[in-house]
């Protein structure tokens, strides 16, 4: 049993990995992609620095706030990444008319949507650590402290956008096209609402209320506070033991809510026959 | 005897012009979603550099802000920039997309077939690009100017107006080497979301160009929203033109409205030509 379920993970990976191949051009587009926002948060800046980029390095300013920036872009680049990916190949199986034919196969439907998020999530890291690399070449070395807890509020955070990415699936096969929309705003609003590219503090009194009710945003304070070092007021919304236990219950229970959504939105379109529609 | 097509008039040339723009935009208001991210996203991305510039400016970020761009007024420049950008990169793809929705929904080969000439057609998809555009920046920025209390009032507006105006048709040029990229590459999202980067980059949407090295400014002054932005934000800001004086600007600017839609429009029935004549053009 466990190993014809590890035969058709692998098949399904298979699959995935033949499919990005084909399509080089995403490859170095996406690649090329971050380095050009980078550059662009750059720009923006620098034009509120005097003295360009060896001021902003020797100011507490300026060092606080690149550390905040370029964390908060690795975490954007995985929450984006993953919010949409499920969602989009769903669509994208629509599209080619083979989603019906994948729901006549006994395959579990839980490892199709793991197998989904596989190789994005690898290529994303890949870029990601690309990107801090670029990010060390222009400012020099980076604040890495607490590397254990930040990479732990990593995978919690991003098992919790999986579940989020469930539940936008579901979405996504009951509005059809209409989803593209929304998870191209949600992307914007998750990264204003969740500070990712700022610190909290910067936000007016009402966006900020809520961010309080939005999950994500302890994931995002956790992870660059830990990262450096917990600076003075890091974290900024709640103390450190409170945004873990946050992050943790985040973690652990959106994965279930998401697929347990997903199911429900599965059943519901297979009911009124428009689960190939689109 | 087979007689000579007659050539049409200039009203069924019109009639052809208005289906076209009426039927796209009657499919438009099929998805009124669109519309609403079209007006709410520009509102979005200003808001990224505004909360950043609000956490940069410390003793001396402002004065920075000013040296560096001409205006203390950081919030007004990035809402015209977001603004603009929007403006810019749904006009840059306009011809690219409703040639592949053609091809996808396979009407693209039909409408070949008609005898208007495909001149008319892409007018019609412009004519529409343009009216939407523009009911949506006006909404996007008057909203965008209540929600972070700047005053829409300031500046030569009508200036302002005639760059954004003048500035559309070379992008519409450019507009359409993407569409012959299209004809040529069939699915080009990938290339479409790195130029969508590369364009705000390039026309800086957040920033402005004097902050990029000197290559990058050369290669930024060739591209004409770099000159439709500062034209909009000289006029409503005063940041100062690139030539000194307006008209030297617009000039440049209507140099590219001349060049950029012939070259555009060559190059497209060039690779078109060649698609008839291999694959076919209804072919993704």
């Amino acid at each position: 049993m466990l190993s014809q379920t590890l035969d058709s993970f692998g098949a399904m990976l298979r699959k995935n990995l033949l499919i990005m191949l084909r399509y080089p051009v995403n490859f170095i587009s996406s690649f090329a992609q971050v380095l050009i926002i980078i550059l662009i948060m750059l720009f923006a800046s620098l034009s509120f620095i005097p003295g360009g980029v060896q001021n902003a390095l020797l100011s507490q300013v300026g060092r606080t706030f690149s550390s905040v920036a370029i964390y908060g872009l690795i975490l954007f680049l995985f929450v984006s990444d993953t919010l949409w990916s499920v969602g989009y190949n769903i669509r994208w199986e629509q599209y080619e008319g083979t989603l019906e034919s994948l729901y006549l196969t006994p395959a579990n439907r839980f490892l199709h949507l793991v197998s989904r998020l596989f190789f994005p999530i690898v290529w994303t890291g890949l870029n990601a650590t690309a990107s801090l690399a670029f990010m060390r070449f222009i400012f020099g070395p980076l604040p890495l402290a607490n590397p254990g807890l930040a990479l732990l509020t990593l995978a919690l955070t991003l098992a919790g956008v999986f579940g989020f990415g469930f539940c936008f699936a579901a979405y996504t096969l009951i509005v059809k096209e209409s989803a593209q929309t929304v998870a191209n705003m949600l992307q914007f609003a998750l990264m204003a609402v969740c500070a990712m590219f700022f610190p909290f503090a910067v936000l007016p009194a009402l966006v900020r209320a809520v961010s309080y009710a939005v999950p994500l945003s302890y994931g995002v304070d956790l992870f660059r506070s830990a990262l450096m070092g917990f600076p003075p007021g890091y974290p900024e919304l709640l103390p450190v033991s409170t945004e873990l236990i946050i992050v943790t219950l985040w973690g652990l229970l959106m994965p279930t809510l998401g697929f347990l959504v997903y199911r429900w939105a599965e059943t519901y379109v297979r009911t009124n026959g428009s689960l190939a529609e689109f | 005897m087979i007689q000579p097509a007659e050539r049409p008039s200039w009203g069924d040339v019109w009639q052809v012009v208005m289906a076209v723009a009426v039927a796209r935009l009657k499919l438009m208001s099929r998805y009124p979603g669109a519309l609403f991210v079209d007006i709410v996203m520009p509102i979005a991305i200003a808001a990224i550099p505004i909360l950043m510039g609000r956490s940069l400016t410390g003793p001396g970020g402002i004065s920075a802000f000013e040296q560096n761009a001409g205006t203390t007024n950081y919030v007004a420049y990035m809402l015209i920039g977001s603004s603009i950008f929007m403006i810019v990169t749904n006009s840059l793809w306009e011809f690219g997309f409703w040639m592949r929705r053609e091809q996808q929904t396979g009407t693209l080969e039909a409408l070949y077939l008609t005898p208007p000439s495909r001149f008319w057609l892409l007018l019609g998809v412009s004519i529409y690009g343009t009216l939407r555009n523009l009911l949506s920046f006006a909404i996007s920025f008057s909203l965008g100017c209540l929600v972070f209390r700047v005053n829409p009032f300031q500046g030569d507006i009508l200036l302002a107006l005639g760059f954004l105006l003048l500035g559309l048709v070379p992008v519409y040029g450019i507009s359409l080497l993407y569409g012959a990229l299209v004809l040529r590459l069939k699915e080009a999202n990938a290339l479409i979301q790195l130029a969508q980067w590369l364009v705000s980059l390039l026309m800086g949407m957040y920033f402005p160009i004097t902050v990029f090295p000197p290559f990058l400014r050369a290669v930024a002054l060739l591209f004409p929203p770099t000159w439709m932005t500062n034209g909009a934000r000289a006029a409503l800001l005063g940041v100062g033109w690139f030539f000194e004086t307006w008209y030297a600007d617009l000039a440049v600017l209507g140099v590219f409205a001349v060049v950029l839609p012939v070259l555009g429009y060559r190059v497209f029935r060039l690779i078109e030509r060649g698609a008839q004549r291999g694959e076919g053009i209804g072919s993704f």
